[in-house]
């Protein structure tokens, strides 16, 4: 008898937990930001503002949302040529992005990002340049934040829900051809040289985040599907991933919170005219390390990334490095 | 809730509809009267590696070949479109002589085809040196071809004919260092015929328009003229290939083997 009456008062706990819940969904909403309790406050806290689109994600390391703009310098080889000595030539691209990640309603937000391309390349002592406005993304995000079990032995109904730190985002966007893309260009042995690929873009993603009291993790599946610009020209779809592993150290005036990163693109081939072109498939593994510095409701960012295995366009690419540095400002 | 989720219903049809392919505007396109140019790109190398002149290059049978001067002849080219037809370059002009010296600074000899069909094509055929029927045109039926290939060094006499391939250099082996290497491989007038042809199919279509002209990047392996269907060694008698009846032939074959589309750029 007992047994019976104290199953029945569980499920009973149950079920007002799960009424309350609802009630304090919003009004826990904005202290979720991580779940890390820091001296003061700010929402867009270690979890958020890092890294970009592609392998670079979306601009969070979690879901905080910003205003902010971003530097990027990537470095790639590029062998002019069909053989193994062919000559090489070098290929700086400085990206300025204007990049944000705007709340709608509480489980509902959108990221977008304006990119200006400052690319040049250098062969045979010969530099080119071509700058320009890139391919804008605007990305629609549904967040699901999973809560703490509740202590079915402690009855505490003051409790809110807690969050258990444990959310789940998808993302569903476009990528615009806000930027110009040249044929002429599109001969060169590295096909990413240009500004824009002149293409609508379907973006589809995935993400996981984790913040703990100490680390917190932040993963993010996306894939995009190429459309065909008015040149006949495809890009090939693209999966692209990236994990971050991060802490926080709290000082009195900030919270300084390093990263470790994991980050990827895997590309299909290219294809113009409808034909597959041979060698324009391939892959990229990258680690990083980098850090996010908070005062009051700046965020400032910096990470350099590395290669660790790559293959693109039949090893006619290489890419070298990747430089990221950002201010954002927490909405 | 249910705002949300049809928010999201819309922005996934408005993916798949913008990802999804057009077929239906790959109405055919009307070329007729259309003319155009196809640029052969000749690229020479030793197998992954670009030729350079004077480098010592290693092959089977513990020998080394160094070459200061690489030639060969390329005649007879005809292009086959995606429905089949076969068009012919114009005869008198349809003979050209492939020299490294002529390269670009990306090692590359183009080879420019005017006035050519506009139309999809998908193979290339053409003959290594020049077939028998042209040298029995006589040294007045050869056109300017004649005076390009001697002032080339690319003719022995007109009794004896052209060079197909014109290899200078030197070669090393475990008995002699940098010793004289010359591969002069013809049909020797009429008395053996040498002249190949080898017929290449495109890695992707090449579209001749009138305002597009397709590149085909034609890679020339020059270390199959030594160890190609038949391995030849220097130390055989192979340093020093002229007229010779057994010789030439098998140089001919190797030479045959040596070609390969990389890739067509369509601009």
């Amino acid at each position: 008898m007992m047994n019976v009456l104290q199953n029945f008062r569980k499920i009973t706990v149950l079920l007002l937990i799960s009424i309350t819940q609802a009630q304090f969904l919003s009004a826990h909403e904005k202290n979720r930001a991580c779940n890390n309790h820091y001296k003061h406050t700010f929402f867009c806290d270690l979890c958020g503002c890092s890294t970009s689109s592609g392998s670079f994600g979306f601009g969070t390391l979690s879901n905080a949302n910003f205003v902010g703009v971003r530097y990027l310098y990537q470095n790639f080889e590029s062998k002019n040529g069909i053989f193994e000595n062919s000559p090489i030539s070098k290929e700086v691209f400085r990206t300025y992005q204007l990049w944000a990640q705007i709340p709608v309603i509480k489980t509902f937000y959108l990221s977008a990002n304006v990119p200006y391309h400052d690319l040049s390349r250098t062969f045979n002592g010969i530099t080119e340049n071509i700058s320009g406005l890139g391919d804008s993304s605007l990305i629609g995000w549904y967040k699901l934040i999973f809560y703490k079990k509740q202590n079915e032995e402690t009855l505490n109904f003051d409790v809110k829900k807690e969050a258990s730190g444990h959310s789940i985002q998808f993302g569903l966007g476009l990528k615009l051809p806000t930027g110009e893309f040249e044929e002429r260009l599109a001969d060169n042995i590295n096909p990413g040289f240009q500004v824009g690929t002149g293409s609508t873009d379907g973006i589809l993603s995935f993400g996981y985040n984790y913040g703990g009291n100490t680390l917190g993790v932040n993963t993010l599946f996306s894939y995009y599907l190429k459309g065909e610009n008015k040149n006949e020209y495809q890009f090939g779809n693209q999966f692209s991933y990236t994990t971050n592993l991060y802490t926080a150290l709290s000082t009195k005036k900030m919270n300084i919170m390093p990263f470790l990163g994991v980050s990827g693109d895997i590309y299909s081939s290219i294809k113009q005219y409808g034909e597959t072109l041979n060698d324009t498939d391939g892959s990229i593994i990258n680690a990083s390390l980098g850090s996010e510095f908070a005062v009051e409701d700046f965020i400032f960012g910096a990470s350099y990334t590395l290669p660790v295995n790559q293959n693109l366009f039949g090893h006619d690419v290489k890419s070298k490095q990747r430089i990221s540095v950002y201010i954002n400002y927490a909405l | 809730m249910k705002t949300l989720k049809f928010t999201f219903a819309l922005l996934l049809c408005a993916i798949l509809f913008s990802c999804s392919s057009n077929d239906d505007d790959n109405i055919a396109e009307d070329l007729s009267g259309q003319k155009g140019q196809l640029i052969l790109k000749f690229d020479n190398g030793i197998g992954d590696q670009d030729f350079i002149f004077g480098t010592n290059y290693s092959k089977s049978n513990n020998e080394s070949y160094k070459v200061d001067n690489l030639k060969y002849i390329i005649s007879n080219i005809r292009i086959k479109d995606s429905q089949g037809n076969l068009v012919m370059y114009p005869e008198q002009d349809n003979a050209f002589i492939i020299d490294e010296a002529e390269a670009n600074n990306a090692g590359e000899i183009l080879l420019t085809l005017n006035n050519i069909d506009a139309a999809d094509y998908t193979e290339i055929t053409f003959g290594i040196g020049i077939d028998q029927e042209r040298f029995a045109l006589g040294a007045n039926g050869q056109g300017n071809f004649l005076e390009l290939a001697e002032s080339k060094g690319m003719l022995w006499s007109w009794a004896a004919g052209y060079k197909f391939i014109r290899i200078d250099g030197t070669f090393s082996n475990d008995s002699v260092t940098d010793e004289p290497l010359n591969i002069h491989m013809g049909s020797v007038g009429s008395s053996l015929d040498n002249y190949r042809e080898v017929t290449l199919s495109f890695t992707n279509t090449a579209r001749i328009r009138q305002h597009t002209s397709p590149e085909v990047h034609i890679k020339s392996d020059i270390s199959k003229v030594f160890d190609g269907i038949t391995t030849i060694n220097f130390a055989d008698g192979y340093d020093q290939v002229h007229v010779d009846a057994v010789e030439t032939p098998i140089v001919a074959n190797n030479i045959s083997g040596m070609f390969i589309v990389h890739h067509v750029h369509n601009d």
